[in-house]
Order: structure tokens, then sequence, then C-alpha cells
């Protein structure tokens, strides 16, 4: 990485708390996060409404190349889901 | 930030650098010193040059002529009355030391830094840049991976002299039947070495569970590997008990070349575990022969089972999945409750030794306790079953103690966390290679294994691991294992329990995939020794399944360091960043000790890529 000494503090609010994710809305419409429940650090029960912070550095594209395997991938899950929207 | 005399006496040999500006004519104290903890990133990263530095024990005591800013390192030029130094000539690097001490057993591990903290002071002062690699910090708290050298035969083997006769706890049986061909039929049952699942089953598999909306059977052949598949939830020997024997003692039937495979998604599509799944091509995505896995030439009856939308990351919807395949799984088992015994191919015998007199350790098995796929089924009455289990959230994730042979006839049901690579699943506590290893150590005496969850919330990891060190107390153990899967917030109720156990004055060994990605997130004094479960390339989650789990490998190297441990060896300092070939050398010396070579698994580069992947990455 060639930017990823540059940390930013960021923080969210908890929009969504289900048994096994998290998700979370960065503050100042910067996005969305969805996490698994360990990559939390918790001192209480999490509940929607709860701010976080955490450190987070710009993201960086690896390159130009496009990895088939993830866009088989997203394929097949788009298909899947316009055949259940059908159904 | 200056130094306590304590931190002064530890680091007497290493280099003196001043905390904070000091006027000429100071008399040198501790509390002028900085921490040496801090000084290899400082010095990368240009900050701190430590050229002609005299050490901690020289220059205490000394006045300094003129007057120096922080982080300046104190040399012979600016200061009076430096005393001499007590270590031998230049700082002896330990790699010398190691070779003469050969003979004896070089010994000595590696490993994590505890927590190390970057504290910076600056007294007054204006256009200061700070260059610090930030990778490099981070890796101050990571595990290098990695392990001692040596067992010590002399010494075991004067224990083995006064120690007691080995005493056989209970004894399991493993009868193996061979299964070459699946197909189904109008009914599940097993023809030869022919195994028909009927036809329709799929149908009850549904019915049995209120948020299973489908299910589909597919037998995946060797010929079919390189088909599509949902993420692979878990891996699963097909086993039941024989008679009343229960799971850990008596008579386990299993089939050979076939296992259960669960996959799945929720009516959206949505993978079930959807954080790092591994779906996509079965043979890109699995490491093959891992204890978790499945092995080249097995046959997968692999369900996919699709849960009620927005299901996937609740409780009750892994648990469905893992349930609707059960039930499949559960016919299979009665009809094998029937075969007839000429079609054992194979029968291998577990005997639970205790060897009094031999160092007693324990083995604590960190499972996953913070809720839906973080969760397992503890002793359920068939091997790897549904019924009769109870999911370790509900017990509180509090310590549960088994017997490796309940653990090896499959007591964990494993719902599976995430980070395929990382993630224990049910097979793998059917092979666990560190509890294999540790019973067959005629050196030590395995007292058990004791599972704790990792709940989601802080205090009630504190809780959890408060309970692992006193059941390790009461047990009067020597030494422990300490084993956690995947990484992330386990990693603070994994350092708990190194505190727990290792204020008790227990030596303790962990293991854990940590390498880049999974660096710990907190340390402590008592995580010295650990042992990186790491296969991949890069030191990351790479989605392909098992491939960063505990192995055959990383138990002997656990195994070894904690031999050293209880000797009472010092384990060497970790390298600030991972670096794989602390590992290599680890393996190297014990090898070298115990003259038996050691087999590395292979990694994620042994698996196939896909032509477009290989036109576009060689």
């Amino acid at each position: 990485m060639n930017y990823g000494d540059k940390i930013i503090k960021m923080e969210g609010v908890i929009v969504e708390v289900q048994d096994g994710a998290v998700a979370v809305d960065l503050k100042g419409r910067l996005g969305y996060l969805k996490v698994p429940m360990r990559m939390m650090i918790t001192d209480y029960p999490l509940k929607v409404g709860q701010e976080v912070e955490w450190n987070m550095s710009f993201i960086e594209q690896k390159g130009p190349e496009v990895n088939e395997k993830y866009v088989s991938n997203l394929d097949i899950q788009k298909k899947r889901m316009d055949k259940n929207k059908e159904v | 930030m200056s130094i306590t005399a304590e931190t002064a006496k530890a680091h007497a040999n290493d280099p003196a650098v001043l905390c904070c500006r000091r006027e000429a004519g100071t008399v040198i104290s501790v509390s002028d010193l900085e921490d040496p903890a801090i000084f290899d990133d400082l010095v990368d990263s240009g900050l701190l040059n430590l050229d002609g530095a005299l050490t901690i024990e020289q220059v205490v005591g000394a006045t300094l002529k003129e007057t120096r800013d922080s982080l300046q390192p104190l040399t012979a030029d600016v200061l009076d009355g430096v005393k001499a130094s007590s270590a031998p000539a230049a700082p002896a690097e330990e790699a010398p030391e190691e070779e003469v001490a050969a003979p004896v057993l070089p010994a000595g591990a590696p490993v994590a830094a505890a927590g190390g903290v970057l504290k910076i002071h600056i007294g007054e002062g204006k256009d200061i840049d700070l260059e610090i690699p930030v990778g490099a910090i981070g890796a101050a708290g990571a595990v290098a991976p990695g392990v001692a050298g040596a067992v010590a035969p002399v010494a075991a083997a004067a224990e083995a002299a006064v120690a007691g006769e080995e005493v056989v706890v209970r004894t399991l049986t493993r009868k193996h039947f061979n299964i070459t061909e699946v197909k189904r039929g109008p009914e599940t049952k097993i023809e030869g070495t022919t195994l028909y699942i009927r036809e329709g089953i799929e149908k009850e598999a549904v019915d049995s569970q209120n948020l299973v909306v489908d299910l589909k059977v597919d037998i995946i052949t060797p010929d079919k590997y390189h088909t599509y598949s949902e993420t692979v939830m878990d891996v699963q020997p097909i086993a039941t008990k024989e008679g009343d024997s229960e799971v850990g003692s008596g008579v386990t039937r299993v089939l050979d070349g076939v296992i259960m495979m669960v996959t799945g998604t929720d009516a959206n599509g949505v993978q079930i575990g959807e954080f790092g799944s591994s779906e996509g091509y079965l043979d890109e995505n699995i490491m093959w022969g891992r204890p978790g896995c499945p092995e080249k030439g097995e046959i997968f009856i692999k369900t996919q089972v699709t849960i009620k939308e927005g299901t996937n990351m609740e409780r009750p919807g892994p648990l469905a999945a893992h349930a609707a395949t059960d039930h499949i799984t559960q016919e299979i088992r009665e009809v094998m409750k029937k075969l007839d015994e000429s079609l054992v191919v194979d029968s291998e015998e577990f005997k639970q030794v205790r060897r009094p007199g031999m160092k007693k350790v324990v083995i604590v098995k960190e499972i996953m306790g913070q809720g839906a796929m973080h969760d397992n089924l503890l002793l359920p009455v068939e091997p790897v079953g549904i019924l009769g289990g109870k999911p370790n959230v509900d017990l509180g994730n509090v310590p549960v103690c088994v017997s490796p042979l309940e653990l090896l006839d499959g007591c964990v049901h494993a719902l599976t966390c995430i980070g395929p690579a990382s993630k224990e699943m049910s097979r793998h506590y059917w092979r666990e290679p560190l509890v294999l290893e540790a019973l067959h150590d005629p050196e030590v005496d395995l007292a058990g294994v004791i599972l704790v969850g990792s709940p989601q919330i802080n205090s009630e990891k504190f809780y959890v691991s408060k309970r692992v060190g006193m059941t390790v107390e009461m047990l009067g153990a020597d030494g422990a294992f300490v084993t956690t899967e995947g990484f992330g917030n386990n990693h603070i109720d994994f350092a708990a329990h190194h505190e727990e156990i290792g204020k008790r004055g227990i030596p303790v060994v962990g293991l854990s995939f940590c390498a880049v990605q999974g660096a710990l997130v907190v340390g402590n004094e008592y995580m010295t020794a650990m042992v990186d479960n790491n296969k991949s390339e890069a030191g990351i989650e790479n989605e392909v399944l098992g491939c960063n789990t505990l192995c055959h490998e990383d138990g002997i190297r656990a195994l070894a360091m904690l031999k050293d441990a209880m000797l009472g060896e010092d384990i060497k300092k970790a390298e600030k960043a991972w670096n794989p070939n602390v590992k290599s050398t680890n393996l190297e010396l014990i090898s070298n000790v115990t003259g038996k070579p050691i087999e590395l698994v292979e990694n994620e580069q042994s698996l196939p890529m896909s032509q477009k992947r290989k036109e576009k990455y060689s």
C-alpha cells in the first residue's frame, strides 16, 4: 500500500444488530460497513443508535486486473436473486 | 516516557537513550531513559541512531557533560563517570551462543511481544516530524510465529525412570467402513461399499426445520470437484455409536471415503456466514487434507440449504441448516448401526492414557460463542450429531471439561464461525492434531481438554477466562495450551486465558492464526510462547477452507515449546514483524533433536488456478 499509514479516525452509528453481525453507517454519509460480531470490541450489549469509532486508511486499488473468481461468484448470486424474485 | 528501575534492570545491556531533554550536569538515573522496547521501530524509521550508544547499566549514575535532547542516545563523549559494562564484549548476538549450546540442546523460542506500547514524549518543541511505520506498531502486539527448540530427552528420560506406570483411563475404538460409491435409491442403505441415500429425503429434511425453505443434496465425486458451491459451512465425519456406548468411549463406527458437507444461503441468496465465505469452485477453495477438511479423493454428500431470508446472521438460521443436514446424516447413522462386522476394513483403538509423574498438561480450546454461526453444540448423543448437544452460547460460554477421547469422538458439533481459512470445522475436532500429539507423547501427562466459549462482551470474556484460570489451577497442571480459531475479538479472551493461567505460575503456550492479518489485538506479559497456525503465503485470511488451521506441525511445535517452558527455558523475544522463517527454524531445531523429519503441509499455492486467473497472474 502506498498510503496505508495515513490513518483517519472514523466514527459511525450502529444501524443494525444481528446475532452474528453489526452494521454501521459512517457519519457524514461516507459509507456503510457491516462486520462480523467478532471484529467488534464491546463493553456493553450492542444496540442500534450506539456510536462507534475506529481507525481507517483510504482504500487503494491493487491493480487493474479483475479476479474472475469473484466476478463469477457475483454473477451466480445475481442470477439466483433474480430467480427468487420471479418466484 | 521514562522507565522504571525494574525495566532498566531487564534492559541493562540495551542502549541508553534519553527520554526527555536533560540539561548539562544531570546525573543520569533510570527515570531519564527511554524504554528500549520501542527502539526497533524508531531506528527503522530513521528517528533514532544508536551508533556509539552506551548501555543502560553503563550510564546510570554518570553525569551529563552537555545538554541533550530527548531521543538522543547517550555516548561516551557526553558523559562523565561511565561504568564498565558487565556484558561480554559487544552485544553478542544470540545466534553464536546457540551454536555453542548445541550439544546441550538449544532451546528458546521466539515469540509474542507483550502488547508493546509506543510512547513518545515531547517536552517542548516545534516542527517535530514523527514518522513511524504504522504496520510496525501493530506488529508489536502481534505474534511472531514460532517456537522453540528442543525437548530435553535427558531430563525426560530421568523422569521416566521414576515415573509410575501408564494408566489407561478409557478406550475408544473406531471401526472403519469403506465407501467407494454414493448413489440415490429408494431407501437409505449400505451394500458392500456403496451407500444409497433415499430419494425424497430432502423434503423431510426441509420439513423438519421451520426456517429451512429448500435443501438440495449433491453427491460430489472427485471428477466433480470443479463445480460451483455455496460457502462451505461445515465438514463432518459420518459416524455413529455402537450399542450403548457413549461419545468418548466404547465403539464408534465411521464411514471412510465419504463426508457430509453443509453449505447454504438464505432465500435472498446471501451466504450463511456471509463474511469471507468460500463460495466458488470447490477444488480452488478447499485446502485438502487439513484436519477439518476433506481429503482429496473423498466423496462429499453436500447439502445446499436455503434458509428463510434474513436469518443467515441470526442464531436459529445456521443451526437450522445444520439440523436439516443432520436429518440425512441421522438416517445414514441408523443404517450404519446395523452393518455387518464383516464390512469393517480397519479398526483403531485410542487409549486415554494418564502418565503419573510426568508433567501434567491441559489443552484449553477456545471455541466461538459470539452468537449465530459463532456457536457449537457440545456433547451430542451421536458423534457430531445435533440431538442432545447443548449450544455453548446457552451454557454461558463457561469452561466445559471433556476427555481427549470425547473430543476426538465428535463431542463438538461446530456451527463454524467465519473466516474459512482459520475456522475449525466439526471434522477438525475429530482429528485434532494437538490432542493426538499430546495424548501419544510419553513425556507428558495429558489431563484433559477444556472447551471455553468466546462471548461477545468484554466483561463476559473476563468472566469465562477467570473460570478457565481456576479450572487449570484446580487440575494442578504443570503446563497448558490455549488454542483459538479465527481472529478478532476472541483474541481478547485468548490473551486473558494466558494471563489467568500464567499468573498462577503455570507455563502456557498459545496457538492461533496471527501472521499479518490476525495480529493480536492485545497482549500481556504471559503471552511469551506462541505458535502461529498460519500457512498462507501472505499471512492473510485467504478464503481457502481450512488453510490456516492448527495442523500436525503446529502441534509438534507447541508441544516442544511447552516442554521447554515447563523446564524453565527462556523463550526468545518475538521479532517485531511477522517472519515466517521463525517457524521453519524452530521446526528444524525440533527435528534435529528428535531425529524425525517433520513434514510440512502445503498451502494455497498448491491449488489449481482457473485458466483465466492463470492468464492474469502468471
